[in-house]
């Protein structure tokens, strides 16, 4: 137990955090990326091409995105995560106040008002607000070691509940959603008793039910959301998403019908192919092979952060990993289970996949973050 | 911790399931029951449809139209009608339309429909009838009533060879267009004139409408629509009255010429052929093309919809000498004595001659190396001590003989200014396009040592002759030989020369408006070069002196008309094998021009006599005159 040992020790683990750099957590992303970009040329390209337009325009401006997501990456990884702490309340004032002023000036797009359009540069506020509630929401809850009692919960819920308030006004419903299960989580993981938490999930349904029978949702929302329920209501109306990307995943079979030989994809039949419901295009032309790889990655991405979650060294450091963990499962599951029909059609992004930038770039962002988390470990 | 740690495999646990669910989803949907979705795939498909733009419209510097668009309401037949429904539908069809059954068959059978459309069976169709069939569709398999656009050329052949025509788009055009705007087979393209240069404009967007239709063929739903946008409407600089009037007054001059004695045949009676002719009206302040006139014509209605073989054949035969052809760009002609005015130009640059210098003209010329080869004016008329000026009003070739002789020398001896006539040729525009927005332009041909050289290496047999010659030069400065030039060209220079020495590009096209008449864009004029004009004054002198001072070669066709309105040149090409070509340049007011007029006349004669008064009348149009009918009596007129 000599002193000298252990500031040796302490001096090379500080001097090299990257070396506890995991590979399984970082790669996957890439990978999944791109893919990602060779779907959204499949998707988009014979559209473009009638148009007269550049096939490639929305793979380049994806591109360009990935790289921004990249940066943000390894920024999130530069920083060690106990300064993202404070950092974060920071970010978490600046991205609700966007979202205030998004609600005022943003750019409408299919009825809903989610972004600032800056040139040719869009920013979804919306994206933002996912990474900085996991940061301020995992800071909050850490504080408070034993458990948290009544008052700390109604704390977190209002740290949680203005941005999706505002978020709801756009409306967004699928970001919601997301934002709920991240603070479901971290509150679950963070020492919320027990029946405070089966409050609270009633309490998240009765929200839903208020909120579809007050109109506070969209019609279309309501219909897509009931037509998943009912079985074949009305097929060529708002259940049209889900049969054509149920058809176009079912006719992949085994191994797909091959890269860019999609019909459904290639005959543009799925609405917001290159965006919501871009696993039908993997599906349909490269089958299950294609499917279950895609699926995997994202596997191996949430097994990583699990993983890190574990190994944290501080309470800080675990629920960061499980709020992005809870982000990345919901997206996921809620994403490709819409394309397959397991779950409701709601407008969320599969991560690192579907078209948009603030998405992949609050990703990759996310994944800084866990890594991060990982690599300090012993600091 | 330890319950967190417990919390944390709790959510890992509830990771897996949900992983594990879409697991298993996906392979009940692609391996388990995949069969059912590929049948759905397959019975599943999108039929794309284009509605087509509304062409933007043709207007004249005025706003009046010259092009636009007849809606017509039709009935038309599917192609995909099934032989079955046909021998139903097409007695049915003929009683209601009152016509008969061997003419809908033959319409059906029509090549010149487009095989990627519905046959348009009758026009015009009363809307009792239209809703008949709408309300009658068991009884009318495969037939439609729709609103269908046609082309309407509003005056006929009026500026034909300018607005061109629109047809159905064929593989080369289909593959010059690929990625530029997405055309299909079966689609509308401008064809000629500025229906052709203009198209990017005139077309406008097509509509789409995506139908997604069952294994049957019905359709479920439309997945997409999109209007279609109307192409731009296209302004051009051309008054119509004044096209109008060129028009009848070079076909009144052919027709003239043909009754006219060819008095250089002497092996007996014979007349002008004057086949064909065109007439260029500019505005030399800007470029812009006021008229412009090429004879034999056509009329653009009658592509409309599909021009038939026979017709399109006649159209392209020799016999009838080729009315599609625009000659007042792409006919190259020898210019003859018009040519004088490059000549002067070249001269004086040359330093050859000064504009006070007189030249003794006793009716022919020899170079000196060469002096038993004579070079005669026309009918070897002496006009005895001329300047340059008085030798341009009454056409003395001995003058212009001379400074293409004295140039040929200082050529051979490496003179400065030996290449004058070829320099001031190329910067007046000659030899090459003048790029005007439309179709077909030649380029002409300024000939020189490199050239005669070349053509002859190429071709030794029909061009024995390597070497530039003393008569090269010498013919050249009278406009004979080997110079070619397109009448556009020439009118350009003339403006160039008229306006004090800008060499605009001509311009067709004033400005491009959107279908609600907000402009577009508005084409500004073209300045290719400046060009030298020494002796401006006195060239205008002489030229004007050819319309009003005593000998003037174009006096008589113009008496009358008051001083200062016109001046101008005649000219007399000499051609193998052919009659002379009539050519008249003209510009107005005389000395500070505003618009050239040129005419010329295939085998029409001398320049006074045929191309002359095809111009005047031009002119009385411009200047407001009364306008006086070219008289078909037989005359002659003595020219150069």
């Amino acid at each position: 137990m000599s002193g000298a040992v252990l500031t040796d020790r302490r001096a090379r683990l500080q001097a090299s955090p990257l070396r506890h750099l995991d590979p399984l957590l970082v790669i996957p992303p890439l990978l999944i990326t791109a893919l990602g970009l060779v779907m959204i040329y499949s998707t988009k390209r014979t559209q473009l091409e009638q148009l007269g337009e550049d096939p490639y325009q929305f793979v380049k401006r994806q591109a360009v995105a990935a790289v921004l997501g990249v940066v943000a990456m390894i920024a999130m990884i530069a920083i060690d995560y106990h300064k993202l702490r404070e950092l974060a309340i920071w970010g978490y004032g600046v991205t609700t106040l966007m979202l205030v002023a998004v609600l005022g000036i943003g750019a409408d797009v299919k009825g809903a008002q989610a972004r600032f359009d800056i040139g040719s540069i869009q920013i979804q506020p919306a994206e933002l607000v996912k990474l900085f509630l996991v940061l301020v929401l995992a800071g909050y809850v850490a504080m408070h070691r034993e458990g948290l009692d009544t008052g700390h919960l109604l704390v977190a819920l209002v740290i949680a509940g203005l941005p999706m308030g505002l978020i709801m006004l756009e409306p967004d419903l699928g970001t919601d959603l997301v934002l709920m299960a991240i603070t479901f989580t971290i509150l679950a993981v963070g020492g919320v008793k027990a029946r405070h938490l089966i409050v609270l999930a009633l309490a998240g349904a009765s929200v839903a039910v208020v909120a579809v029978n007050v109109g506070v949702l969209e019609q279309y929302q309501i219909d897509r959301l009931t037509s998943f329920a009912v079985e074949g209501s009305d097929p060529r109306g708002s259940g049209y998403n889900q049969d054509q990307s149920e058809i176009a995943v079912g006719a992949g079979g085994l191994t797909g019908q091959g890269l860019f030989e999609g019909t459904q994809t290639q005959s543009a039949y799925v609405p917001e192919q290159h965006t919501d419901f871009i696993f039908t295009a993997v599906g349909e032309e490269l089958g299950f092979v294609g499917g279950a790889t895609l699926l995997g990655l994202f596997g191996l991405v949430v097994w990583r952060t699990w993983r890190a979650a574990v190994l944290a060294d501080d309470r800080f450091g675990m629920l960061c990993c499980v709020g992005v963990l809870a982000m990345f499962v919901f997206q996921v599951f809620e994403n490709v289970g819409m394309a397959i029909g397991i779950m409701p059609i709601t407008g969320i992004p599969l991560p690192f996949m579907s078209y948009g930038g603030s998405s992949i770039v609050v990703s990759f962002a996310c994944i800084g973050l866990v890594a991060n988390v990982h690599m300090r470990r012993f600091s | 911790m330890n319950e967190h740690r417990v919390r944390v495999s709790i959510v890992g646990v509830i990771a897996l399931a949900l992983f594990s669910a879409l697991f298993a989803r996906l392979w009940y949907l692609q391996v388990a029951a995949s069969g059912e979705f590929v049948a759905a795939a397959q019975s599943n498909s999108v039929r794309t449809l284009q509605e087509p733009p509304l062409r933007g419209r043709i207007f004249d510097v005025k706003g009046r139209a010259l092009v636009d668009n007849r809606i017509a309401s039709a009935i038309t037949i599917d192609r995909k009608i099934t032989d079955e429904e046909r021998g139903l539908v097409v007695p049915r069809l003929a009683e209601l339309l009152g016509i008969t059954v061997a003419e809908i068959e033959e319409k059906l059978d029509d090549p010149r429909v487009s095989p990627y459309t519905a046959v348009p069976i009758a026009l015009d169709v009363p809307y009792e009838t239209l809703v008949y069939v709408s309300e009658h569709q068991e009884d009318f398999p495969a037939v439609r009533g729709e609103q269908l656009a046609y082309r309407r050329y509003v005056n006929g052949s009026l500026g034909a060879h300018l607005l061109g025509y629109v047809g159905e788009i064929n593989e080369d055009e289909l593959a010059a267009q690929l990625g530029k705007g997405a055309y299909q087979l079966g689609d509308t393209i401008g064809k000629n004139g500025v229906e052709q240069t203009y198209e990017s404009e005139l077309r406008g967007k097509p509509g789409v409408r995506r139908l997604e239709v069952d294994s049957s063929g019905r359709v479920l739903r439309t997945i997409e629509t999109r209007r279609p946008r109307p192409g731009n409407d296209v302004r051009l600089t051309i008054d119509l009255d004044i096209q109008r009037v060129a028009e009848e007054s070079l076909a009144q001059g052919m027709l003239g010429a043909r009754a006219m004695q060819d008095e250089t045949f002497k092996e007996g009676y014979k007349t002008y052929a004057a086949p064909a002719g065109a007439v260029v009206v500019l505005d030399a302040l800007d470029g812009s093309v006021v008229a412009m006139a090429s004879n034999p014509t056509f009329d653009p209605n009658e592509f409309v919809g599909g021009i038939a073989t026979p017709r399109w054949d006649q159209l392209n035969d020799k016999s009838g000498h080729f009315p599609l052809t625009n000659r007042a760009l792409s006919g190259q002609y020898a210019p003859g004595s018009t040519w004088k005015l490059v000549t002067a130009i070249g001269g004086l640059q040359s330093g050859a001659i000064t504009p006070g210098k007189s030249i003794t003209d006793k009716g022919r010329y020899s170079y000196p190396t060469d002096p038993q080869r004579f070079f005669d004016n026309d009918n070897r008329i002496a006009y005895g001590s001329v300047n340059l000026a008085r030798a341009l009003t009454v056409s003395s070739d001995v003058f212009f003989y001379t400074i293409g002789g004295d140039l040929y020398y200082r050529q051979r001896r490496d003179l400065p200014g030996g290449d004058a006539f070829q320099e001031t040729a190329r910067a007046y525009g000659f030899g090459a396009l003048t790029g005007i927005a439309l179709p077909s332009e030649q380029s002409g041909r300024v000939p020189d040592a490199a050239w005669k050289e070349q053509i002859n290496q190429a071709n030794p047999a029909a061009f024995p002759y390597p070497d530039w010659l003393p008569g090269d030069n010498i013919q050249f400065a009278v406009g004979q030989g080997d110079v070619l030039t397109t009448p556009l060209q020439l009118a350009n220079a003339y403006a160039a020369f008229g306006n004090g020495g800008t060499l605009f590009q001509p311009r067709v096209a004033a400005e491009i408006t959107d279908a609600a008449g907000k402009a577009v864009s508005t084409p500004e004029p073209i300045v290719i070069r400046q060009v030298p004009t020494p002796g401006r004054a006195e060239i205008i002198d002489g030229l004007t002196g050819a319309v009003y001072a005593p000998k003037g070669t174009a006096v008589e066709v113009f008496s009358g008309f008051p001083e200062g309105i016109v001046s101008g040149k005649t000219g007399t090409a000499q051609v193998a094998n052919k009659q002379n070509t009539s050519w008249f340049v003209g510009m107005t007011p005389a000395a500070a021009p505003r618009y050239v007029v040129l005419a010329v006349v295939e085998e029409g004669g001398y320049g006074a006599a045929t191309a002359a008064p095809i111009v005047r009348r031009v002119m009385q149009a411009i200047n407001g005159m009364p306008l006086t009918e070219i008289a078909v009596t037989a005359g002659g007129g003595a020219d150069t």
